[in-house]
Parts: C-alpha cells; sequence; structure tokens
C-alpha cells in the first residue's frame, strides 16, 4: 500500500513543480527531498518484497520446480537407471501420440470426456444457490440443522467409501438389485455400474450427492450477510416468500455465484480422478477416462513414465490456450486484459 | 503412550536425514573381488532386520512364525518383506524404491530386463566374493552361470533350479492348466463325453441346473472371472488357449512345440475362440454377472463356498474347494478328459524360473545373506522355505519325520496342517497358527519335485508313497476308476498324449524397447478393454462388432510393431526350448 502511496506522492510533489522551473532550473530542495523519499521507498519495497518472499518461494517450490520433471517426457526414462541414465529420445513421445489416428481418437475421446464432465458441472452449479435457499426457507431450526448435516456429511466421505456404497447398492447383487429382483420387477440384474450407458449422468449425479451440501453452506453464509432491511422493505410492499426469494435472496447471491464460477472455469481441466478412478471398469473406460485419470492410467498402471508426461504436457498447453481464449473475451467484453 | 510420542517426534528427523542418505545412490564398485567365507556361526552376529523387496510375496510386514523363528535362530536375522503384490499400484512401488536407489537388502525380482536394469543402475551387489563359499548352491553352478551370462560377476541366484530333464512337466500331480469341474456334478449327469471345448457349455448347464447354489444358500454359476490379473490380454480368456498346448509370450501364442504361433486378435486365434466361449456361456447364464467387478479374492472364495463349478486350474478349484470333508463325500475338482486338449505344460527348468535372489548393493551385511541363500538351497531350507501351495514339507521333526523303513511321511502335526485345515505350532517352534508362519519369500529355491539327497524322495510332501496313501478317497477313487485306474492327473494326461511339455530352457524374452513398450501398453489396454465388453456383448451382432472395433484400436495404436517384436521372441524362445531338449534331453 505504502509503495503505490509512496510513488503516487512523488508524482504528484514532481506536478507541483512548474512546467517551466524544472525545464531551467528544478529546486535543490525539492530534489533533495525527493531523493530521501526515493530511498525511503526503496527500502520499504524491500520490506515489502521480504514480506511476499515466502509465499513466491512457495509458488517456485510447487508451481515451478515441478516443472523440471517435464524434462522426462524427452527421456526414455527408467527409474532403476536415473534420469542420466535413460536414452535421451528426443521428441519420440510427442511424435507417437500424433502419429496415428486411433490415437489421437482416444486423446479426443478423453479430452471430450474432462470438458463434458466440467461443462455438466458449470450446469449444475446453480443447485447449491437454490439448495441454500431453500434450506434458508426452512423455519424449524431442529429440521434445518439436520438436513444440513446430513446433506454436508458425504463432502467428507472419501470417494473410496463413496465406490463401496455404490457398490454394495448398486453391483448386480446389490441391494437395489436383489430388492428389485425379490419383487418379481427384473430377472435379470441391471447393470448399474459395468455399463458404458450414461456414465457422464451418473458420474454427475454422484458428485452432486457428494458435493450438494457442502457447496451450500457458503451461499447460507452469503445469505445471512444480506442486509436485513431489504427484506423488510419487500414485506412492507407486500412481497410473498417466493417473491423474497426470487427478487432478494437470489440477486443478492450472484455476486457470489459469480466468483466462484469464474475460479471453477479455471480448474476446467482439474476435474480430479479419484472419483473416475475408482468407478472405472472396462465397460465404462471410454466414456469416464478425463485427462487427470488418462495420465494416471498411462503412467503409472501402464508404466510409460514418459509418455504419459508428455501427455499430462498437453494439459498445460490447453490451459494456457483457455486462458488466452478467456482474455480474448475479457478484452472485448471488458475493454481490459487479465495479463 | 506419551513416551511413545515423544520418541516419535525424536526420530522423525532421524528417518529423515536416512531417508536422504538412502537417497545416495549405489557405491562405486571397484574393490576387487577377494573371496569372502560366508562359513561362520551366523546365529551370534549382531542381530538386524532386512529389507527383502520381494517381487512374489503376498504378505508385507516382519516374518514371524516357524519361519521367522527358523531364520532367527540361525542368521540372527529377521525379514522385513515389502511386497508389491500387497502394496498394489502395479510398479509403482518398484519405481519409487529404485529411484531411491535402494530396493531392499534382499531382492526376489525377474530376470531379463530387470534384473539387467538392476545392475545397470547400481542397485544388485556383485556377490562373487561370497559364491565361492556358497556350497548349496554349487549343484546348480550351471544354472547361476547361465543366469550370469554377459554379466561381470554373481549378481543373482536362479529360483525353482532342477536336475530333472528339461522335456519332463515340472508339474509333479497335476499340470498347471486344465478343465477342472466338479466332479460330483460331473457324475450327477451322467459323465457326458466332452469332445472339445464347446461341449463344455452345455455340460455346464446341467450341472449348474443339477446345482443352482452354493453351499452358503447363494446363486451357483458354472464360470465365475476375475479382472485384477489381466496382463498382456483377459487371463481367463486365455486359460482355454493352455489347454490345446498354447501359452503367451506378449501377444503371441505360441505352441509348446513351436508348430503354431498366433496373434491374439485374429478372428481364428484361441484367444478370440475363448472370448466366444464365455459370450455364449454367458447368453445361457453361465457367467457370474458379479464377474466385471470382483477380485481374484472375491472368486476365490466364491470356490470355497462351492458356487463355481469350472476352474482353469487346479491350484485354484482344488486348492479352494477340496477339503478332506468334502472330498470324503466325493465332492471336489478333477480334471475331466476333453479328447482333443493337449495340455500345456512347463518342463523343468534346469537354468531355473523367471525369477532370481539377489543382494541389493547397500545392504548392510551381504556375507549374512549371501549365507542366508545359500541356506535356501540346502535340503533343510528348501523343505522349510517353499511355499505352502507348491507343497513345502516343512522343517524336519514339526510336520514329517523319517520312518523306520527311511520313507519320509507326515507327523501326526503334519496331518492336521496339510489335512485337516491347520494346526497351532508349539511353542519351542514359535507358536503361532502354522499357515501364519511359512515363509513369506513364496519363492522356491529348487523344484519341490526335485529329490531331497538327504532322504532320497522329493522335497514335496505330496510325492511321498506315504502320503499319497493316506489321501485316497472316494473322489479319487471314482476318478481313478473313470480314469482307467491313473493314480495322478498327469499321469493320466501322459498315458492318453493329452499333455504337451515345452521344454524348460528359462528363456527370457529381452527388454521391450520404449517404443513397444509403450505401444503395448496402449494396445493392451484396449484389448483387454474390448475382450471384457466381448464376453458380455447382449448378441452376436454386438460380439462381431466389437471383435472388429478391437482389432481396429489395437492396430490404431501400434499392436502391429509389438507383435511383430514378439513374434521374433517367440521364435527365439522355440530355439532356445529346441536347444536345451537337446543338450539334456
Amino acid at each position: 500500500m505504502s509503495l503505490t502511496q509512496g510513488t503516487s506522492t512523488s508524482t504528484r510533489a514532481a506536478a507541483v513543480v512548474a512546467p517551466g522551473e524544472l525545464r531551467a532550473d528544478p529546486d535543490k530542495r525539492g530534489r533533495a527531498r525527493e531523493s530521501r523519499r526515493q530511498v525511503k521507498s526503496t527500502k520499504s519495497s524491500k520490506t515489502m518484497f521480504l514480506l511476499i518472499l515466502p509465499f513466491l518461494i512457495l509458488v517456485f517450490l510447487f508451481s515451478y520446480l515441478p516443472l523440471a520433471g517435464w524434462v522426462t517426457s524427452f527421456y526414455d526414462y527408467r527409474p532403476a537407471l536415473g534420469m542420466s541414465g535413460s536414452e535421451f529420445v528426443g521428441l519420440q513421445w510427442f511424435e507417437m501420440l500424433v502419429s496415428s489416428p486411433t490415437q489421437l481418437r482416444q486423446i479426443g475421446q478423453v479430452l471430450t470426456n474432462t470438458l463434458a464432465m466440467s461443462f455438466l458441472g458449470f450446469a449444475t452449479s446453480l443447485l447449491p444457490v437454490f439448495f441454500a435457499m431453500l434450506l434458508n426457507e426452512i423455519r424449524a431450526p431442529w429440521f434445518r440443522n439436520s438436513v444440513q448435516t446430513l446433506t454436508t456429511l458425504p463432502n467428507f466421505i472419501s470417494w473410496v467409501l463413496v465406490y463401496m456404497i455404490a457398490f454394495s447398492l448398486f453391483s448386480t447383487t446389490g441391494l437395489v438389485n436383489s430388492v428389485l429382483h425379490d419383487w418379481g420387477i427384473i430377472t435379470a440384474p441391471i447393470k448399474f455400474l459395468d455399463t458404458d450407458q450414461h456414465v457422464w449422468l451418473t458420474m454427475l449425479l454422484w458428485s452432486l450427492w457428494k458435493g450438494l451440501g457442502w457447496g451450500a453452506i457458503l451461499y447460507l453464509a452469503a445469505i445471512t450477510a444480506i442486509d436485513p432491511a431489504l427484506y423488510e422493505s419487500a414485506r412492507i410492499d407486500g412481497a410473498g416468500r417466493f417473491q423474497i426469494m426470487r427478487y432478494i435472496t437470489f440477486p443478492q447471491l450472484m455476486p457470489t455465484y459469480v466468483v466462484l464460477l469464474v475460479l471453477s472455469i479455471a480448474n476446467m481441466l482439474n476435474n480430479g480422478m479419484e472419483q473416475f478412478y475408482v468407478f472405472q471398469n472396462a465397460f465404462n473406460k471410454e466414456y469416464i477416462q478425463v485427462l487427470d485419470l488418462y495420465v494416471y492410467n498411462i503412467g503409472i498402471t501402464g508404466n510409460s513414465l514418459s509418455m504419459a508426461t508428455a501427455i499430462g504436457m498437453l494439459k498445460s498447453l490447453i490451459s494456457v490456450l483457455l486462458l488466452v481464449a478467456a482474455n480474448a473475451v475479457a478484452k472485448r467484453a471488458r475493454g481490459t486484459s487479465i495479463i | 503412550m506419551k513416551s511413545r510420542k515423544v520418541a516419535t517426534i525424536l526420530v522423525a528427523p532421524l528417518l529423515g536425514a536416512l531417508s536422504l542418505t538412502a537417497c545416495t545412490g549405489p557405491g562405486s564398485d571397484d574393490e576387487p573381488a577377494t573371496p569372502v567365507s560366508i562359513d561362520q556361526d551366523w546365529s551370534e552376529a549382531d542381530p538386524i532386520t532386512v529389507d527383502v523387496f520381494d517381487g512374489l510375496a503376498n504378505y508385507m510386514g516382519i516374518q514371524g512364525g516357524w519361519f521367522g523363528e527358523i531364520v532367527k535362530e540361525k542368521f540372527n536375522m529377521e525379514l522385513n518383506i515389502i511386497a508389491p503384490n500387497v502394496a498394489g499400484g502395479g510398479d509403482t512401488l518398484y519405481n519409487t524404491r529404485v529411484s531411491g536407489g535402494d530396493l531392499g537388502d534382499l531382492i526376489v525380482a525377474d530376470k531379463g530386463q530387470q534384473m539387467d536394469e538392476l545392475i545397470a543402475g547400481g542397485l544388485l551387489l556383485d556377490a562373487q566374493a561370497y559364491y565361492g563359499s556358497m556350497e548349496n548352491v554349487t549343484p546348480y553352478d550351471d544354472a547361476v552361470a547361465k543366469l550370469n551370462e554377459d554379466k561381470d560377476g554373481v549378481y543373482g541366484f536362479p529360483t525353482a533350479v532342477s536336475s530333472l530333464k528339461p522335456t519332463e512337466p515340472s508339474e509333479g500331480l497335476d499340470p498347471t492348466f486344465g478343465p477342472y469341474l466338479r466332479w460330483d456334478l460331473f457324475a450327477e449327469v451322467g459323465y457326458p463325453e466332452i469332445t472339445t471345448l464347446e461341449d463344455l457349455l452345455p455340460v455346464l448347464q446341467e450341472m449348474q441346473d443339477a446345482q443352482p447354489e452354493g453351499e452358503n444358500g447363494q446363486k451357483a454359476y458354472a464360470i465365475s472371472l476375475f479382472g485384477d490379473w489381466d496382463g498382456n490380454m483377459m487371463v481367463t480368456a486365455k486359460q482355454p488357449a493352455t489347454l490345446y498346448g498354447y501359452d503367451e509370450l506378449g501377444f503371441v501364442l505360441a505352441r509348446a512345440d513351436g508348430s503354431d504361433y498366433q496373434s491374439i486378435i485374429d478372428s481364428d486365434s484361441e484367444y478370440v475362440r475363448a472370448l466366444k466361449f464365455y459370450f455364449e456361456a454367458n447368453q445361457m447364464g453361465l457367467v457370474d454377472p458379479e464377474s466385471t467387478t470382483q477380485n481374484y479374492d472375491t472368486m476365490f472364495s466364491k470356490y470355497q463356498n462351492g458356487q463355481v463349478l469350472l476352474s482353469w486350474w487346479p491350484w485354484l478349484g482344488q486348492s479352494a474347494f477340496n477339503t478332506e470333508e468334502r472330498m470324503a463325500e466325493g465332492k471336489g475338482f478333477e480334471l475331466v478328459p476333453m479328447q482333443d486338449q493337449q495340455i500345456f505344460s512347463y518342463g523343468a527348468e534346469v537354468y531355473g524360473g523367471k525369477q532370481f535372489l539377489g543382494i541389493g548393493s547397500g545392504a548392510e551385511d551381504p556375507a549374512r545373506l549371501a549365507a542366508f541363500i545359500d541356506w535356501l538351497y540346502s535340503p533343510e531350507g528348501v523343505m522349510a522355505n517353499s511355499s505352502q501351495t507348491m507343497g513345502s514339507a516343512g522343517p524336519e521333526g514339526l510336520t514329517w519325520e523319517l520312518g523306520d523303513d527311511g520313507e519320509p511321511a507326515l507327523t501326526d502335526f503334519g496331518r492336521q496342517v496339510f489335512l485337516e485345515g491347520g494346526a497351532d505350532v508349539p511353542a519351542e517352534w514359535g507358536g503361532g497358527d502354522y499357515a501364519d508362519g511359512v515363509s513369506a519369500l513364496n519363492v522356491s529355491t529348487v523344484l519341490p519335485k526335485d529329490v531331497n539327497p538327504e532322504i532320497g524322495f522329493p522335497y514335496s510332501y505330496t510325492y511321498w508313497p506315504s502320503y499319497q496313501e493316506t489321501v485316497a478317497n472316494p473322489l479319487t477313487e471314482d476318478w481313478s476308476a473313470r480314469m482307467g485306474g491313473a493314480t495322478t492327473t498327469v499321469e493320466f494326461l501322459e498315458a492318453n498324449d493329452q499333455v504337451i511339455v515345452a521344454p524348460g530352457s528359462s528363456y527370457t524374452a529381452p527388454a521391450d524397447t520404449s517404443e513397444v513398450e509403450a505401444n503395448r501398453n496402449q494396445a493392451k489396454a484396449s484389448i483387454i478393454e474390448h475382450s471384457w465388453k466381448m464376453v458380455f456383448a447382449k448378441n452376436e451382432d454386438e460380439f462381431d462388432k466389437l471383435l472388429t472395433s478391437m482389432q481396429e484400436t489395437a492396430n490404431g495404436l501400434g499392436y502391429e510393431t509389438v507383435l511383430e517384436f514378439d513374434m521374433a521372441n517367440a521364435e527365439a524362445q522355440n530355439e532356445s526350448r529346441e536347444a536345451v531338449a537337446a543338450e539334456f534331453g
């Protein structure tokens, strides 16, 4: 803060001096004062720099240093031999990625899956808002609290356990199939888990089940921050409960929502892999493999570490492209650039 | 509790420091190999704990029980077993440890690529200095020399070595593969004749109708599959090919005598035939619908409960289901005579099996480890160490003893352990359940079928006459009567020319080039994915469509390159088989 203050004061000081004087013979006293200020401001900017240094170091350690691992993609890396003992293969892995149409199709499918899951996530991102609004309308505190607790809890269950729940409910001998079978509704078990039908949708439903309650917490907090005067005046004006929701609560939540949405767009390619990893099997693999899972399957499961690195780099490339695109949109819409 | 916490706090940085020192790669190996004798009383040495990286182990942690006690007594050493099989995640554990520069003090890994890599990376110790005094290994010098061929030292010791002829089956009583059905149900449906693989389907249908439920009241299926062993292909779909004398080498199914090589994805390959077999079985309702999601353990427990009626492996069906009690009732898995079968059998490996034993370059006390390895080759060591599934007899005096006639026989305790489902070990042997104390190394140094020079009978108790007399039961008697009086499966197969032995040449395929490896990994993932879908396809049309799609996708992912590589290896393997058969056969 003082850094900017310092500069702005000195500019102002310079502006006070008449242009003619400045050109001919500047006031000596003024110059001395100015250099003193400059010393002061360099000093304070040094302190400021020291203050942010730890964070810069962290950013370097965790965001830039790992990039050195990219070098793996130019080698035929074998852990037992180390990087120095492994053969340098240049762009071989990248050439392999683009050399065959089947390979390209597979990567295309993976990207489609990744983006589809992300967009389904955006499309349903309003649900927690509505959920929070409805929750807020519940009068009985014990009921509201228990609903909130029950819906928040799944967020703390790991995906592995979620899969166990899914498995015991929906496997061919799971609860659902057994019950349907015992009631005589079905004769052959329905395959819920090992099918390539509606994979994106079921994955979306699972992540909603897990995340809805948790997602609503932020909005509930935001609702408490809405000025009660708005509600009072709305009520005085004769607004009903749904009208209040529609015209007061919802618009008031929008800024929070937009911030969260923008943040999640930045994470578009990072839709995680735990969920898809535990749910994947030979039948749904084609539609469930998102970018992170694909890299994992090639690198860790398939033990092609170098090739997985090459594919992993793809993610950064696409992220940069998305950033440039978003920047272009922002520039056109707001006239300013992000960068 | 509190002191433990303090200890943790104190030890944590130390551990950090230790793990850092562990990163300092292999030391230089300039020292000349002056012979070091391993011949000393190790029981007096300082106690140590050694890390054993064991690619075969199915247990992780400190070796306990009676085997642990023996090792402790002889070498004052504890074995800390590190098992990638238990840790899961494929090669992750191996990769992490080798990039840290220390795989383990004692190493059980694959020969070929893995061994070469470990030597090149300086992770294996040259045991040349100790080899001279390792007397128990000396009889297998040929195999040691072969394993360390073209290497400037003795880096590894072979496993499952044998002095049997390479053209003789390494399996003793039962082959590795075979069509094993629930014999009691097979009898119930009237011992129908089976001419070829597909004839099993109607028989299985009848058997499943005859016994629709397992002993636990849950639905029984003729066939149950699992996916966690899938490698180059769907593992359960490879098994029927072995009944016709094929075994896999990468993407190639190679016949034992080198007369045929098949690409697995060819429409007329044995692999696709097996997929079709499963597909038809599934259409008939014979395939367990849980197959797609279960793992080996789940499936194994289904076998134990009698919920599965067909097993391609005796060591699956028989070991899970054929208990003493059931066999007395005439129930159990036995091989059915399929007329056109010629079952693949692994010949005895004069040069040893797929794995090797080695000493890590960072080992604290390599001489003691060399002594330990040497002991594993001694008659005493072989009896105690061979894995239980291979018929290890255990230590003399505990589970077996020499009778007055000089023949080995199981003791009462031994009978309890091997025939009646286990027993607790006496305190002087270390206590605990016998099965929990079995060597977790899960690796045999010498083939259990080989003759123990000290007793004149094979190492494995299952070959002893005394044992074979005891185990005769209604099941084996009925089977034997139907099989023209044969006493063992291998005997029946040999008499009827239904077994084909691939001479044990200990051939190891060369390492995949990086390109082949990457192509292979992608192609196999796609092949496995398609195979499963084909088995569970809705109809013939879908099956055919998936087959075409499998062929196209695999080819698009570089299948051809890999196949070419595998084909060359399969031919080289056959040459080495012929060579070894000519030399020793």
